[in-house]
């Protein structure tokens, strides 16, 4: 009888074993490469949560065809260097595709890694033009660094009637390509770039640059940066004298910047991709859902990865994950797909067009200042 | 006028360096360990004084908060850190303090969450002072004003008390000032406790002045005060208080200058470079 009951036991535990192992089979693994540590753990934070919350609502609604979908995360530390081998480490461990949830340096170094293993690879909120160009199994889910320049160049001329202006860029991949489009489109809407001056990532006493600023008196001061630069930056603008419109980009898009630049923030105008007050259901959704599930006020970043692993998701369940190149075609062939962070089509050259969000910060909340829908001045380009 | 606005911002800057390089110079004319952990005493009084100063409103209490967390925390990584380790050679108290350094960076991060802290009620951040037509922010008069407060009480303490002379008997000759009665112990306690203290007060000020209390702040010590050190003349205080005010002045004219070319702190580190090149031992360091 003992030895009935063992054998019944060890055929119950082997049963279950095979259903559990058979679980884990069944979810769905994609990769998300995040800055947890390093200067952007901010926002790789952000970035997690925005990605975090995209899983959960589709399990929630029953997964990719019954199958739970599962977010694995690496760090990778905001360095370059790092990216390269946990790019590895995703396709050794068989993952299939990839979502970068982090910034235009890393995004850039692994993109040849995954591009050389045919593993299809979303950067959701890095612009460096070079990210695309690595290959056809490369996607970018938001703006190119250059669009939005152009964009910016558009609101200071058209917008708000400005000439002159001064711009001031963190010195990488992200800073150079908003200054790349600025300088592009400037010539051709008739803004005066009277002068430029660049910082590095880890710069927070700007005496000089404002103090120089000061003395070019420009109609409109440009500044791209990340929010724990512009935060400092633009309050020392203030403080110095500098009372010029300061118009900045989707690196401010943080409560972030308005905790630490305080009054200074007010009257400060941001190209993006988020609108707090859109009309749109999808964006809506995501902003209410966010604030729900965090209790903090959704961010750009956070939208772009919710993006990101949306449209993956919907590739996916078109065509499921184990074959990567029938999988790269279905994300190619994305059309007029709603989301959080705008309608998503993507060109030939796996780039999307969307219009630009002009946001505006007032009474300490980001607010809508204008929508700038260009098709033509912010086509992202065809190679 | 423009000119003017660059240097009132160089000395300025000149004086913070020479504020968090200041205690890297003591320990290591005391005990000729490089001191890098000294970022994580910064960083660390700068989050004990923002947590107190948004918690009670008191500025005054931020500022003892900072410099007690400070003192504390110089006094046991002396104990805990160096101490055991000070008859091994130079390059094993570097390697533990770097290893402090880069755990307690994270551990910042992991304890007070990564997106950095900002004050909740900064009135000297928002208080702009004129002096001879310039622009200066309340934080940076207080910081110039404590760094030459800072010196002069270090420098009359060094030539007038008791401890001050066994401090310099010690760095001159170790084996002689203990054979005069001199107390190894509290002297260095004594050194750690100063160190520790200015790079707290620092470290509160600069958080005051970006508005912005982050894990990796600490960092800018880490490397630039050992480059600042290093330039002085390592061990010399007048030596690092010079390069202090050199590196800010370089840096202030350097950003505007030179910043297409290169990034802020490739200016100051190549001025380093070309002046070690002329002069090895430092500005005012001892030629060997």
């Amino acid at each position: 009888m003992k030895t009935l009951f063992t054998r019944r036991l060890l055929i119950a535990t082997a049963a279950l074993a095979c259903l559990g192992g058979q679980a884990q089979a069944q979810n769905i693994r994609i990769g998300f490469q995040a800055p947890l540590t390093g200067p952007a753990a901010s926002d790789g934070k952000t970035a997690l949560q925005g990605a975090q919350l995209a899983v959960e609502q589709i399990n929630a609604a029953g997964g990719i065809k019954g199958r739970p979908l599962e977010l694995v995360v690496l760090d990778d530390q905001t360095q370059p260097a790092q990216a390269v081998p946990i790019a590895n480490k995703f396709i050794g461990d068989g993952i299939k595709a990839v979502i970068s949830g982090s910034y235009s340096g890393p995004t850039r170094a692994a993109a040849g890694v995954f591009q050389e293993a045919k593993i299809p690879y979303i950067s959701a909120y890095a612009i460096h033009p070079d990210i695309v160009r690595a290959g056809n199994y490369v996607f970018r889910t938001s703006f190119m660094g250059e669009v939005q320049g152009r964009a910016a160049a558009k609101l200071i001329a058209d917008i708000m009637k400005k000439k002159r202006v001064t711009m001031v860029n963190v010195n990488n991949d992200f800073g150079q390509a908003l200054s790349a489009g600025m300088k592009d489109a400037a010539p051709k809407l008739g803004l005066q770039l009277v002068s430029e001056y660049n910082f590095g990532m880890g710069d927070r006493q700007f005496g000089s640059i404002v103090a120089s600023v000061k003395k070019d008196d420009p109609e409109v001061v440009y500044v791209s940066g990340y929010f724990f630069n512009g935060g400092p930056l633009v309050a020392q603008l203030r403080a110095g004298g500098v009372t010029a419109p300061i118009v900045g980009t989707e690196g401010f898009d943080t409560v972030n910047f308005v905790q630490i630049a305080k009054e200074a923030a007010e009257g400060v105008i941001i190209t993006t991709s988020l609108d707090r007050d859109t009309t749109d259901p999808v964006m809506k959704k995501f902003i209410d859902d966010y604030k729900k599930r965090f209790n903090v006020g959704a961010e750009m970043v956070a939208a772009s990865t919710h993006t990101a692993v949306n449209v993956l998701a919907e590739a996916i369940k078109k065509v499921g994950i184990d074959d990567t190149a029938k999988l790269r075609d279905a994300i190619a062939a994305t059309k007029n797909m709603p989301s959080a962070a705008g309608t998503i089509t993507f060109n030939n050259s796996r780039e999307v067009y969307k219009a630009a969000q002009i946001q505006v910060i007032k009474g300490g909340e980001f607010k809508r200042f204008a929508v700038i829908d260009d098709p033509v001045l912010l086509a992202p380009p065809n190679y | 006028m423009y000119y003017l606005d660059l240097l009132v911002i160089g000395l300025v800057w000149g004086c913070t360096y020479a504020m968090m390089a200041l205690g890297l110079t003591l320990v290591y004319g005391l005990l000729r360990i490089l001191h890098v952990a000294q970022a994580t005493v910064f960083t660390l009084g700068a989050y004990a004084g923002l947590l107190v100063a948004n918690g009670t409103g008191s500025l005054a209490l931020a500022f003892a908060a900072a410099i007690g967390a400070a003192c504390l925390a110089g006094v046991v990584i002396y104990r805990w850190v160096y101490e055991p380790v000070l008859d091994k050679p130079p390059f094993v108290p570097l390697v533990a303090s770097i290893g402090l350094l880069i755990a307690m960076e994270d551990g910042f991060r992991l304890v007070f969450g990564p997106y950095g802290l900002s004050f909740t009620n900064n009135p000297w951040f928002a208080t702009m002072l004129g002096v001879a037509g310039i622009q200066i922010n309340l934080v940076q008069a207080v910081l110039v004003i404590t760094a030459v407060l800072s010196i002069g009480v270090l420098a009359w303490v060094a030539s007038s008390t008791r401890l001050g002379v066994g401090l310099r008997a010690t760095v001159t000759d170790p084996a002689m000032a203990e054979s005069f009665g001199v107390n190894r112990v509290q002297v260095r306690t004594a050194t750690f406790l100063v160190a520790s203290a200015l790079a707290g007060v620092s470290g509160l000020l600069v958080g005051m002045l970006n508005n912005l209390v982050e894990p990796g702040m600490g960092g800018l010590i880490a490397y630039k005060g050992l480059a600042i050190i290093v330039l002085g003349g390592l061990g010399s205080v007048s030596g690092t208080l010079l390069a202090s005010i050199l590196f800010g002045l370089i840096e202030s004219f350097g950003t505007v200058m030179l910043d297409q070319v290169m990034d802020r702190d490739a200016v100051a580190f190549l001025f380093m470079l070309l002046m070690l090149l002329v002069r090895p031992q430092g500005l005012l360091g001892k030629a060997r």
